[in-house]
Formats: structure tokens, sequence, C-alpha cells
């Protein structure tokens, strides 16, 4: 029923009818910018590819012929874009901006209350202390995966998506992307393990 | 440090130096082979058939399930690992501010492309629109450079007696230029090559214009005849200018017919006048004779009807001498006719001694009949 009513939503918006076209962004836009923000790290990168993800969705919708579904489809232009910001970012190192602190909400988004009743975790003290220095060094980690690699990992286990549907998305096929996520994985497990 | 322990839980090596198989070289092919997969049984990424075996092999190989336990553990830190999305999305302002923005670029592109209309002085209406003191104080600059300025110049540019436009390599003046334009003003000047006059015209008709030459320039002399044939257009002292001109080319045939046009036609005596003594030095060619004749008859003037009577007497004695020189060389065979018109003189100037009602005239007639009877009349 839902896959109906999303088909009928796509080919109103193809047809031009733009209410429609923007029920479907509001449908997926949330997981876009999730995926953005967590690849990208920086909001107003992740801003960007939210923009120019969906306005190459609006330009190019008369394309899409069903042949996969709109959700796997916007996922292929949303991944390419990051792909191609990463890509970007990477030869040009210098451009790259401070990230997102894993404290930004400490920072700016919650007041002193706030802060103190999510520093009384239900979890004893010293397992926070060790899960924040775990997390820390698993973002560095993290820095070391390729922009494929990355975006295999954030989609398989942060996304929850099957690697099937990650292969579709990125327009390649289901081994090349376990291959990615094997890699990724192993390169997650060295980096964590010099840091013994 | 504290986490080192932690840390330990991801050895590099993930197979052990010893297996439940007994350490035997193929069970640890087995295990390898094993550990290929356990990245992704970890996940839930493989197959009924591969979660059989592995099951079977994790129930009997303790270092399999150890690094399956690592592996779980890799990503469930992972997971609990606070993501920028958490972080950096908490209000949904950011998801907000997405989604105005792509409304407003989504407005632009539905927008229909607005034609570039060219709109004259554009520009100045915006640049005015903004600034009205400006615009206004512009305006008044504007107000007074127009009335103390371009105004009095355009009163100039009428006038007659403005500056004019040198003209002299344009393309000869049509007969449509000449038939409205009007001389204002001509000057004569000695010619630098001593061929005679320069003489600079100034005309007026849809443009100002100068005409710069001597009287052999073909155009200069073409509007001189027009003046002259024309004398009912313009001035009588630009007319006896023209004749001045005039003067120097009555061998022109052109020239010479203006000049008889005006000795006959033209309303002032003087100008007749002028136009006869014009002609004292061109030869008759019979036609000449004729008008001289008609001016005699009819013209009210006595000063014209004396200088007919001048010319007349040149004309019967210039025939004179070349009915002679005819004599000599034998050729006598038109005598006949030219005595005829002679005879037609001596009797036209008979007449002007007896019946003309200026004693002048009748004093010169007779004066005239004296001259051309000694010389040349038996």
């Amino acid at each position: 029923m839902a896959k109906l009513e999303e088909r009928a939503l796509v080919a109103n918006a193809q047809a031009g009818d733009r209410a429609a076209f923007e029920e479907l962004v509001r449908r997926y836009d949330r997981d876009v910018l999730r995926l953005a923000l967590n690849l990208m790290k920086r909001p107003e990168d992740a801003r960007d590819v939210y923009q120019e993800a969906f306005l190459k969705v609006y330009r190019n919708l008369h394309r899409f012929r069903f042949e996969c579904s709109f959700y796997t489809w916007l996922y292929r232009i949303v991944t390419n874009v990051c792909l191609d910001q990463l890509r970007r970012r990477q030869s040009r190192p210098e451009d790259q901006a401070p990230e997102v602190s894993n404290n930004y909400q400490d920072e700016v988004g919650t007041d002193f209350f706030e802060r103190q009743k999510e520093q009384r975790p239900t979890l004893d003290p010293e397992r926070s202390l060790l899960g924040r220095e775990l997390g820390a060094h698993i973002a560095t980690a993290m820095e070391q995966l390729s922009p494929r690699e990355r975006v295999v990992f954030e989609m398989k286990h942060y996304q929850g998506l099957k690697l099937r549907d990650i292969g579709d998305a990125l327009g390649t096929t289901e081994e090349t992307v376990k291959n990615s996520l094997f890699r990724a994985t192993r390169k997650l497990r060295n980096q964590l393990s010099e840091l013994r | 440090m504290s986490g080192g322990g932690h840390f330990e839980a991801f050895p590099n090596n993930s197979k052990g130096s010893s297996g439940s198989t007994g350490g035997s070289t193929a069970g640890n092919r087995r295990c390898a082979e094993i550990s290929e997969l356990l990245v992704f049984y970890a996940c839930g990424e493989v197959s009924p058939a591969e979660k059989e075996q592995l099951d079977a092999h994790l129930a009997a190989c303790a270092d399999c399930s150890e690094q399956l336990a690592q592996e779980r553990l890799l990503l469930e830190s992972c997971k609990e690992m606070p993501q920028p999305a958490d972080a950096a999305d908490v209000t949904s302002a950011l998801l907000a501010q997405c989604r105005s923005e792509l409304a407003e670029k989504l407005d632009d592109l539905a927008a229909p492309v607005q034609k570039e209309r060219w709109q004259p002085f554009g520009w100045l209406r915006r640049w005015m629109a903004l600034r009205p003191v400006w615009s206004g104080a512009a305006l008044v600059v504007f107000g007074i450079v127009l009335g103390t300025q371009l105004l009095p110049w355009l009163e100039t540019a009428n006038d007659v007696a403005g500056p004019a436009v040198n003209v002299l390599a344009a393309p000869k003046l049509s007969d449509e230029q000449l038939s409205k334009m009007a001389v204002s003003g001509i000057r004569f000047s000695p010619a630098q090559d001593a061929t005679g006059q320069d003489i600079q015209l100034r005309l007026n008709a849809e443009q100002p214009m100068e005409l710069s030459g001597n009287v052999n320039d073909s155009d200069v002399r073409r509007v001189l005849t027009y003046v002259v044939e024309n004398g009912e257009r313009f001035d009588t002292g630009v007319r006896l200018d023209c004749l001045d001109a005039l003067k120097m080319r009555v061998d022109d045939e052109q020239v010479r017919r203006a000049l008889l046009l005006a000795a006959s036609k033209d309303q002032n005596p003087a100008v007749r006048i002028k136009a006869l003594e014009s002609l004292r030095d061109t030869s008759d060619d019979g036609a000449m004779r004729g008008i001289l004749l008609g001016i005699l008859q009819h013209d009210a003037s006595p000063g014209v009807r004396i200088e007919a009577v001048n010319l007349l007497v040149r004309s019967l004695e210039q025939e004179a001498r070349n009915g002679a020189d005819a004599e000599e060389s034998g050729a006598g065979h038109e005598e006949a006719s030219e005595e005829a018109s002679a005879a037609g003189a001596i009797r036209a100037l008979t007449d002007l001694q007896q019946k003309d009602p200026s004693r002048d005239v009748r004093l010169r007639s007779a004066a005239a009949l004296r001259q051309v009877g000694a010389r040349s009349l038996p």
C-alpha cells in the first residue's frame, strides 16, 4: 500500500506536481541529511549535499523508470554526491574546516541541566569513560577509510541497509560492497590494535 | 593506561595460535575461511547455508567464537559511538534550514523564465529609483545645462549666418538640392594659382553648407548659373555677385545662355545691365542678336536699352570684320542672310533713334548708327 502510494507520488511529481515532490522529500530527507552529516562530519557540507542531491533528483526525476525503489534511486544520488565531495576534500586537504566534535551537543545544543542529566548515565562512570575514549579512537580510525569504505560502513552499520541495497545505491554489485565492508572492518581493527 | 585492556579486545591477529581443532593444518585452514565470514556473520549478512556451517564450526572452535565476539564488540562500539548527525541536528534546525533553502531553489527553478526585455536607460531608471535625492539634483543640473547651452546652440545652428560645413568632397549637387537652396552669401578672393578668383558660396539648403572653388569648378558654375537663371528666388546683390563671377566664363554655352536669360528676364535693371555687360566679350552666335533686339523693343529701362545698343554695335562690328575676312578667303555664300540680320539691327537702331522715349537712348542709337554705318554698311 505504502509502495503504491509512493509510486503515485513519484508519478505525480514526474508530472510536475510540486506538492508530490515535496512529500517525497519529507519522507526521506531526514535520513539523507543524517547520512550526509555522518559522512561529511561538517553541517555546512551536509547542507550542500542535501541541496545538491535533491536538486539532482528534481531535475532527473523524469528519468526514473521504477526499475528500483525510489529510496534506492535517491540513495544512489546522495551517495554519489557524498563520494564526490569526500574525494574533492581528500584532494584538497587545505580546504578542510574543523569537523563537528562529538561534544557538539554539549557546546551548543543543550543547557546546563540537560548536560548534567546526560552526565548521569545509568552505566557506571568507568564504562562511560572507556566508551568515550573508544569512541574517539574509532572516529580517528574511521578517518583512515577510503570514501567508498566509509560510505559502505555508514550505510551498513548506521543506516542499517542490506548489502544488496547498498550495492544498488552505489550502482555496484553486492560482492563489491562486501569487499569494501570487509576492508573497512579490517582497517578499523588494525587502527584500533595499534593503539594498544 | 586504563583503556589498554579495552583495546586488547581487538587484537590485530584475528587468528588464535591454537584452535579447537587441536592446531592441525587442516583446522587452521578451516578457521581462516571461517574468519573471512565472521565480519558478515556479525552483521547478519550470511546466507542460511553459510550460517548453518558457521554455527556448527563456532560451537566447536573457541578461537573463532572469540573472534566473533570481538567482531560483535567492534560493531557495538561503533554503533554506540555518538554520530555527528546525533549531535549536529538535535533540534532539527539544520533540517528545517535545508528544507527552506531547497524550497527556495525549487521556486527559482519553477519560475517561468523572464524574457530579458530591452529597456532603454533601464540602468538609469534603477539608479534613480534607488537615489531620489541625487536624481533630483541631477535633473536640475541637466535642465540648467539644457537651457543655457543646448538651446542657444540650436538657435545658432538655424541661423543663416551661422557656421557652415565645408562640403568640398561632397557629391555633386542634385537638381532637388538646387531647387531648395538659398545662397546666403558669396565672397571672392584672389586665386592662389592665378587662375582667376576663388569663390566661396555660403548656401542655406537642408543644412548650411559652404561651397568653395572658382568659376571653372562645375559645381560652383552650376550654382552661379542657377542663381542667375532663377533670379526671382535670390537677392539682387547675390545675383550681381554671381554675374561678376560668371563673366570669366562667357565662352561656356551654359553661362552665356544664363546671362542672356538674366539680361532679358531679370526683374532688376541693374542685373539686366550687368548681364549685358558680362556678354561684351562674347561673340554673337545669332541667338544673342535676337534677344538684344527684343530688349531694345521691350525693356522699360533706358540703361538696359543703351547697354543692349552697345552690344548690338559690337555684334555688328564683329560681323563686319568676319564678313571682310570671309570675302578675302572667298567664302561669301552666307552674306545675304547676314546682311538681312544686320539690316534688321540697323532698322531697330533707326527706330530707337527716332521713337525711343529716352533721349539718352535716342542719342546712343544715333551714335551707334553712325558707328556701324561708317564701318560696316554701305
